[in-house]
């Protein structure tokens, strides 16, 4: 997916360095339904922990595109988009295609010991109309370096083959209204039937497989006729290429061919090998006090012409990593820099550059550097660092942990009054013409261009603007109004998508302050999203070292028309919404947000979200929203639910960069449980110069 | 699929234009550049490499600068660099290739690399009055920016061994050094950095950066 030649002539690099022995540990490979396990059956191992895999499967008329991420070491989840073609086999009347998302949640239970195998537990499709649903319970055991062996026991469809009786009791049929809930009254119920398989590695490159499988495909074979299932067993071979890519061929049910292709991301291991960009300059040392006194003297902070010339040898010097100054204030002893990192991915980092330039450009009796990252015109926090310190640790071994304690990190606090000002050094106007790739579920996105503007009236205060424009994809374009019995907030898509291209993303004026110690404020108003525009207003209270923040927003908007334009003609909808959110950081980089209040089609209900982040930008997460709709109205079932994940750029082809791809997928989006698309919510944008963002990868402060 | 493809590596090769660029590929220019150095450019490594390989430069050609230099040549890479110095505060000297990779040694012994990606953060080494006590022992400590950014450390047991006295070459001048051994044990593996010393200073010596680096060869070419 971000494979580039670049990366790949990494990849082969990265192989041939770690020399390896002939015969490493077996790979826990993937099968068809992008979950770990043998060919069309689950297996009891797990991912190492956080990879993040894309999996591509052909099996017949089938297409099979699933997401999987393994969320801690033993919990894993997957999301799907399955479609089957030639649905209309037997039923002329029916669409030639069918489509069906799920998600999976898998949890090993063993880990493989000695003489104990991996056990894992599983549901598949656990909370669709049952389409793919199944349960399972595997063991895999290892013996010696190239064989494993794997035996499970299945429920749903993988309990329609070769079934072995009712173990808990029947499975009842799944209601209507029950469609996308979790279906926890079927679950390892009605017939129970066994699987098995084994996995052999020919070489490092090839593995073979072969399977009993204990999936019937009643709905393919006897329901629909798109597959003939003439045998229970299976086999194929697959082809390992570098860590990141992994392909198999394989004989399905004596009848089928199937093809499948993984991409196997660990986002805790930069494909390029470290962080790249250039060298930092060097600490400058100040002369030794007693040999050059004078050096010391503060008398320079009398002189007039200071201030600005001091800025623009800090600018200059800064304006090499892509830093920015928003403002300078100093005294004799202190300096207090504000700044803005546009370039890199690291707030640490960004510190220990504008560090680094200070140590060049203050004169000596300046001792006391106070760094402050500012984001959308407002300090997000103030890191002090000791100039002695700076000098003293540059080449100290382990100066990362040696500078921390000694660094403090607090409130970022006003803007000083003897502060030199905006005096026009910094770009107000900023622009970019960039490729868009709007992702809306595997394998269904747009490509675009998108032209977007902003322009600093002053710190805080930003009007800024977007427009996109579509140039080829696979959404749905259809331009069909929507059915939905609630206001159609969100399910008119496919008019916005028809008729508004090019369309005006959004134009809005916002207002961003610190009125308070620890509080944040934002008030946006104008063209806010696609589809709806207003007003939004939030506050946000957030110590710098707390892991708890809590915020409350209020929005008042406008349906807009689908056009992409100005008007208000097309709906006649307006409504007051607002949520009340908490944040909390768990550690580890798991990050937990619940959100109560009032959505756009005037329910009411709650969201919780989990996050994974990354200190190198990485992010997975899910979300689920309930809220008091009739519950067809939201999404695909009883309530909104989703997976987002965001890759940034510099993890995967090493450039200073803060660019990031991703996506927002969900099985299927209504009006119900939807929020209003606003940039710049503030916890986000603050977080990451906050002490639990910080930390992580305080190391960088010396890259 | 294809499609989606593309446009990814559309997203992430494209140039975007805008007020606010991102910086060239560095992963680019510390592979390819640090071949084409401060001074200039070493013989290729490789005999009989590339038909149009230039001149491996001359002593001469090294000395008419009049500043000191250092070559690294960092095999896992093919990259090969005379630097020169851009810092130096006490026993520590850092060098650097003009594309911004730099090798900071304290009293000759690698203690930091920047630039390289897999770099060394910094490092715990010993002295060179250690490095030339035959049998002695000490701790080294390595630290890295490991899994996903965070800091992390490796610490090993080396022992020194003095091989004895040698001769060798750097750019036409025979030098008389002593040739020691520190080899280093953890659990997980073992390093071994090899130093040839003239009198008190390193002149010569083949160091562990980390993991995906591996071992430079510094080689001090004029003082």
């Amino acid at each position: 997916m971000l494979s580039s030649p670049r990366l790949s002539a990494l990849l082969v690099l990265s192989t041939a360095l770690a020399g390896a022995p002939a015969l490493a540990e077996m790979t826990k490979s993937l099968n068809l339904n992008g979950t770990t396990g043998l060919i069309d059956m689950p297996s009891g191992d797990a991912q190492e922990d956080a990879r993040f895999t894309f999996s591509t499967a052909l099996v017949g008329p089938i297409t099979r595109a699933t997401i999987s991420f393994q969320i801690t070491e033993r919990l894993s989840g997957s999301f799907r988009f399955q479609t089957w073609r030639d649905w209309n086999t037997l039923f002329p009347s029916d669409g030639k295609k069918f489509e069906d998302r799920s998600f999976d949640l898998r949890y090993q239970i063993l880990k493989e010991g000695t003489y104990v195998p991996a056990l894992t537990i599983g549901l598949q499709d656990f909370t669709g109309d049952g389409t793919f649903a199944s349960e399972y319970l595997a063991a895999t055991k290892t013996f010696g370096d190239r064989l494993k062996v794997t035996a499970g026991l299945g429920w749903g469809r993988m309990g329609s083959y070769g079934g072995m009786g009712e173990l808990f009791g029947d499975r009842p049929p799944l209601s209507e209204e029950d469609a996308g809930n979790p279906n926890t009254d079927q679950w390892f119920r009605g017939e129970a039937a066994p699987f098995a398989g084994v996995e052999y590695k020919i070489t490092d490159q090839w593995t073979f497989k072969a399977e009993y499988s204990s999936d019937d495909y009643t709905l393919e074979d006897e329901t629909r006729g798109l597959i003939e299932r003439d045998s229970p067993f299976n086999f194929g071979f697959e082809y390992q290429r570098g860590p990141n890519a992994r392909y198999g061929l394989y004989s399905l049910y004596g009848s089928e061919i199937a093809f499948a292709f993984h991409l196997i991301l660990d986002p805790k291991t930069r494909a390029a090998g470290g962080v790249m960009g250039a060298a930092p300059v060097a600490v400058k040392a100040r002369p030794a006090r007693a040999a050059d006194p004078d050096a010391y003297d503060g008398g320079w902070v009398t002189q007039a012409d200071a201030g600005p010339l001091l800025r623009k040898n800090l600018a200059k010097r800064l304006a090499v990593d892509g830093i920015v100054i928003e403002n300078l204030a100093y005294t004799a002893s202190t300096v207090q820099i504000r700044i803005r990192s546009g370039r890199i991915d690291a707030g640490s980092q960004a510190i220990g550059r504008t560090a680094r330039a200070l140590s060049h450009v203050m004169p000596a009796s300046v001792e006391t550097f106070e760094i402050v990252p500012v984001v959308n015109g407002i300090g997000a926090s103030k890191v002090t660092i000791r100039r002695s310190d700076l000098e003293q640790l540059e080449y100290a071994a382990d100066n990362a942990s040696l500078l921390r304690q000694r660094v403090t990190i607090t409130d970022a606090g006003r803007v000083p009054a003897n502060a030199v000002g905006d005096d026009g050094l910094y770009p107000k106007f900023r622009w970019s013409l960039k490729p868009a790739l709007k992702v809306s579920e595997p394998l269904k996105g747009d490509v675009g261009l998108r032209l977007s503007a902003s322009y600093d009236i002053r710190p805080g205060l930003v009007l800024s603007g977007a427009v996109y424009k579509r140039m080829f994809g696979n959404v749905d374009r259809t331009g069909e109004p929507s059915s939905s019995p609630l206001p159609h907030v969100r399910t008119d898509s496919s008019r916005y998508s028809k008729f508004g291209d090019p369309a005006l993303e959004q134009l809005t004026l916002a207002w961003f302050s610190r009125p308070a110690e620890d509080v944040y404020s934002r008030v946006t108003f104008g063209y806010l999203e696609r589809m709806h525009a207003g007003v939004s207003g939030e506050v946000l209270w957030k110590p710098v070292d707390s892991r708890l923040a809590l915020g409350v927003e209020v929005n008042y908007t406008k349906q807009r028309d689908t056009d992409g334009g100005l008007g208000f003609d097309e709906y006649d909808y307006d409504i007051v919404t607002g949520h009340l959110s908490a944040y909390y950081d768990f550690g580890n980089g798991f990050l937990g947000q619940l959100d109560v209040g009032k959505y756009l089609a005037g329910d009411v209900g709650a969201t919780v979200s989990v996050d994974r982040v990354f200190a190198n930008g990485w992010r997975v997460g899910a979300f689920a929203t309930v809220t008091d709709a009739p519950s067809d109205t939201l999404g695909d079932g009883g309530f909104d639910k989703g997976i987002r994940f965001s890759i940034p750029l510099t993890w995967a082809i090493g450039n200073e960069t803060r660019q990031s791809f991703g996506a927002t997928l969900r099985p299927g989006t209504g009006d119900g449980g939807a929020r209003v698309d606003v940039d710049g919510r503030l916890y986000e944008s603050i977080r990451e110069y906050h002490t639990q963002s910080l930390d992580p990868d305080w190391g960088r402060v010396w890259r | 699929m294809s499609r989606l493809v593309a446009a990814c590596a559309a997203l992430a090769l494209l140039a975007a234009c805008g007020s606010e660029k991102s910086e060239p590929s560095p992963l680019g220019a510390a592979v390819g550049t640090l071949a084409k150095a401060t001074v200039s450019r070493v013989a290729a490594r490789r005999a009989g490499g590339e038909a149009k390989a230039p001149a491996p430069p001359t002593r001469a050609d090294v000395e008419k600068y009049g500043i000191p230099i250092l070559r690294a040549v960092i095999p896992t890479r093919g990259a090969d660099a005379l630097v020169t110095i851009t810092d130096q505060k006490g026993p520590v000297v850092t060098w650097s290739t003009t594309d911004g990779t730099t090798f900071s040694l304290q009293n000759g012994v690698l203690i930091q690399t920047r630039g390289l990606g897999p770099d060394l953060m910094s490092a715990r080494v010993p002295s060179v009055g250690q490095l030339m006590r035959d049998g002695g022992t000490h701790q080294r400590v390595y630290y890295f920016l490991g899994q996903d950014d965070s800091s992390t450390r490796r610490t090993y047991d080396c022992t020194v061994d003095v091989k004895g006295r040698e001769s060798i070459t750097i750019f036409e001048r025979a030098h008389s050094v002593t040739r020691v051994t520190e080899e280093c044990q953890r659990p997980q593996g073992t390093v071994t950095n090899e130093y040839w010393i003239e009198g008190s200073s390193i002149r010569k010596s083949r160091q562990w950066a980390s993991g995906m680096t591996g071992y430079i060869d510094f080689e001090r070419v004029v003082d």
